[in-house]
């Protein structure tokens, strides 16, 4: 009887990997299949292509451009909007009045979809009658109206900076989640100890934090890596393809261009880096709990 | 008992229904949204068309423009695309080419074809054979601001573009918020606004021997041309901030002396900013006469794997009757493609579709090239490139030139 018993879990659980397979894997597959064919304008096959999409995908100027900010954007919102969650999740845990309230609102830039957040932005940011612009101009800190996005150098920290804005109320939920699962006697303990508030935080606080932390950094990687809408309802990748990353050249290389065959080749180096990042995050995170 | 029958009742009328859908033949038609006008007129079109032919049901699919192309790809790829469509005609060759348009000709007779204006047809006929039917059609000239011309006292609009090149920086001078020229440095056709000048100094967009003719004199006196008025002030400032609605609003807002674009911009007008004085004249010539307007139609094709050709053309000899074309034409401020449209009132005296309609003598189309999209890509991006000073003219051109060339070859 015992030995029949194992059966179960998996049986169990092959409803839901299935599901997930067919959802994950049959993409994954038809990705592979068109990333290594010849494929005409309208993504029907045309023939055996070996490699040849990939290397046309490594040699253009512009992947290797983008493939940098990549990384600069996802490493600058994560981080950036760990940096930004931290201290408000531990305002948002103290017992304070009206902290519904304040709870409300900073979770609700999460209620507004991204796209149409980044479309306001737009407009906030519009050189001659942009909100951003006549408000510096009524705090006297400029003079002349600053064109935010017409060149990289100001629209893709601004556009790093609306990421951060929409990856903070997620971030903290899962924050505030963490802090109320730290048990009230550690603190009281410490207090008696004669603990001060900076050691409080970097013996008991932030360690016991690790695990949610680590959890927010890989899901916050995930979304910010693939995230279209704040770029593209912007600068749509430009001037000159520089604030593209690597998802809106995806996006030109397969809808507008229709090289639909180098975009699969680019879609599936995309899922391998972020797959690789995830695995080696994962697991460097769970050989520091063992030690 | 009295539950069965009612069961029983609903069974029939299910039946009932599923015996008329299958008589029902259905035609789906993706269609482009040009403004808030164009759904509900293709639904009325729809339902009229319906009426005339109770045994057609039409469906109508509006997509807005930005991701037309995205979703033909992706229905045609699944074998998932509607009977007919709209699409851009730059882009007909790719459809002609991989057997997606079907042939209109053995539909068509003499009768039909004089319905449209030969201009806007002719570029939906490829190797003798009729692909699509020109839906909307548009040319481009120069708008202008009548107050702010006159207040930086010059007469008349620029005729050259060395005129404009003088008066430009004059109308700028006006105000720290009054532009001379607006130029577009941003999105979709980033690209045409550069070949106004560029073929009024003579350049070809293909060369006759087949290459890009970006890296000629006219290219680069174009370019300079531009980028000297961006450095004179003479245009708003961060151009590449601009897209096409961008400019146009700062000319509704009567903070561009002059700018160039399409007939809508005078229905837009006329609904937003009915106060504004302004003018629609030529685009300025180069120095050997040289104008260049650009043409554009979007052409409704049917598909080659439709199941419904026979009721798809029925729907086509429909909606290009004179009544529903009027009715379209003037709802979106585009310029008829009719004749018979033409001559109507309502357009025949209005005084703005009568500059563009001179201009249409000189109308150029996007060359008929595979790739297209691509090589507007590269060209925009050289744009940019100049336009913020991050690369001398001639250098990014010719680089442009030679990765177009490219793609010509193939």
């Amino acid at each position: 009887m015992q030995r029949t018993a194992p059966l179960a879990p998996y049986a169990l659980v092959m409803p839901g990997f299935l599901l997930a397979a067919f959802i994950v894997l049959w993409p994954l597959y038809q990705l592979g299949v068109i990333s290594t064919s010849e494929v005409n304008r309208f993504g029907q096959l045309r023939g055996f292509a070996g490699l040849e999409n990939y290397v046309a995908v490594f040699t253009d100027p512009d992947f290797i451009g983008a493939l940098w900010r990549t990384l600069i954007w996802t490493f600058g919102i994560v981080f950036g909007a760990l940096a930004v969650s931290f201290p408000v999740a531990m305002i948002l845990h103290e017992d304070f009045y009206g902290r519904g309230v304040a709870r409300v609102i900073v979770m609700l830039p999460w209620a507004v979809s991204i796209t149409m957040t980044a479309i306001v932005w737009r407009w906030a940011l519009n050189g001659e009658s942009g909100m951003l612009n006549s408000g510096l101009k009524n705090l006297n800190i400029i003079d002349t109206n600053i064109q935010w996005l017409a060149q990289a150098a100001t629209a893709f920290p601004v556009q790093i900076m609306i990421g951060i804005l929409v990856t903070v109320p997620f971030t903290v939920t899962i924050f505030l989640g963490g802090l109320s699962s730290i048990s009230g006697d550690l603190y009281e303990a410490a207090r008696l100890e004669g603990s001060s508030p900076l050691q409080t935080f970097r013996k008991i606080t932030f360690p016991l934090m690790r695990p949610f932390v680590n959890i927010a950094v890989v899901l916050n990687t995930i979304y910010v890596f693939n995230s279209f809408p704040i770029i593209w309802a912007t600068t749509q990748g430009g001037p000159a393809n520089s604030t593209d990353i690597l998802v809106t050249y995806l996006y030109k290389l397969g809808f507008r261009f229709g090289k639909l065959g180098e975009a699969s080749a680019l879609s599936l180096m995309m899922f391998a880096l972020l797959l690789a990042f995830t695995i080696l995050y994962v697991y460097l995170a769970s050989r520091e709990v063992r030690e | 008992m009295k539950r069965f029958t009612l069961g029983a009742t609903g069974l029939t009328l299910a039946l009932a229904m599923t015996t008329t859908l299958a008589s029902a033949q259905s035609l789906r038609v993706t269609v482009a949204e040009y403004s808030a006008k164009t759904g509900p007129y293709f639904e009325e079109a729809a339902e009229a068309f319906e009426q005339a032919n109770p045994d057609a049901d039409v469906q109508i699919e509006v997509v807005p423009w930005d991701v037309l192309l995205q979703k033909l790809t992706t229905d045609i790829s699944g074998g998932a695309n509607a009977d007919l469509s709209i699409i851009g005609t730059r882009w007909l060759i790719d459809f002609v080419s991989e057997g997606i348009a079907a042939p209109l000709d053995e539909y068509m007779d003499e009768d039909f074809r004089g319905r449209f204006f030969d201009v806007f047809l002719s570029p939906s006929v490829m190797d003798g054979q009729t692909y699509g039917l020109p839906v909307a059609a548009s040319a481009r000239a120069m708008y202008y601001n009548k107050d702010l011309l006159e207040q930086a006292g010059i007469d008349g609009p620029p005729q050259t573009w060395d005129e404009l090149a003088e008066a430009a920086p004059k109308i700028s001078a006006l105000g720290d918020d009054i532009a001379g020229f607006g130029m577009q440095g941003k999105e979709i056709e980033t690209d045409v606004y550069f070949y106004y000048a560029f073929w009024a100094y003579g350049g070809d967009l293909v060369e006759e021997d087949g290459t890009s003719g970006l890296d000629t004199e006219a290219g680069y006196q174009a370019a300079e041309t531009y980028k000297s008025l961006i450095d004179a002030g003479a245009t708003q400032p961060g151009v590449t901030a601009y897209n096409r609605e961008d400019v146009q609003n700062l000319f509704k807002q009567g903070k561009v002396g002059m700018m160039i674009t399409a007939p809508f911009l005078s229905s837009q007008i006329a609904e937003e900013a009915p106060d504004l004085d302004y003018g629609v004249t030529a685009i300025p010539a180069g120095p050997d006469g040289d104008r260049g307007t650009y043409g554009v139609t979007d052409s409704i094709i049917m598909f080659e794997n439709s199941q419904n050709k026979e009721l798809a053309w029925e729907f086509l000899d429909f909606i290009f009757t004179t009544e529903w074309r009027a009715k379209f034409t003037e709802g979106e401020g585009f310029l008829p493609v009719n004749p018979e449209v033409a001559a109507m009132p309502a357009f025949a005296d209005n005084a703005d579709l009568k500059e563009f309609t001179a201009l249409l003598p000189d109308a150029r189309f996007a060359p008929v090239i595979a790739g297209w999209e691509e090589i507007a890509g590269i060209t925009s991006d050289a744009l940019q490139t100049i336009y913020l000073g991050e690369g001398e003219i001639q250098p990014t051109l010719d680089a442009a030139a030679a990765e177009i060339n490219e793609i010509l070859d193939q």
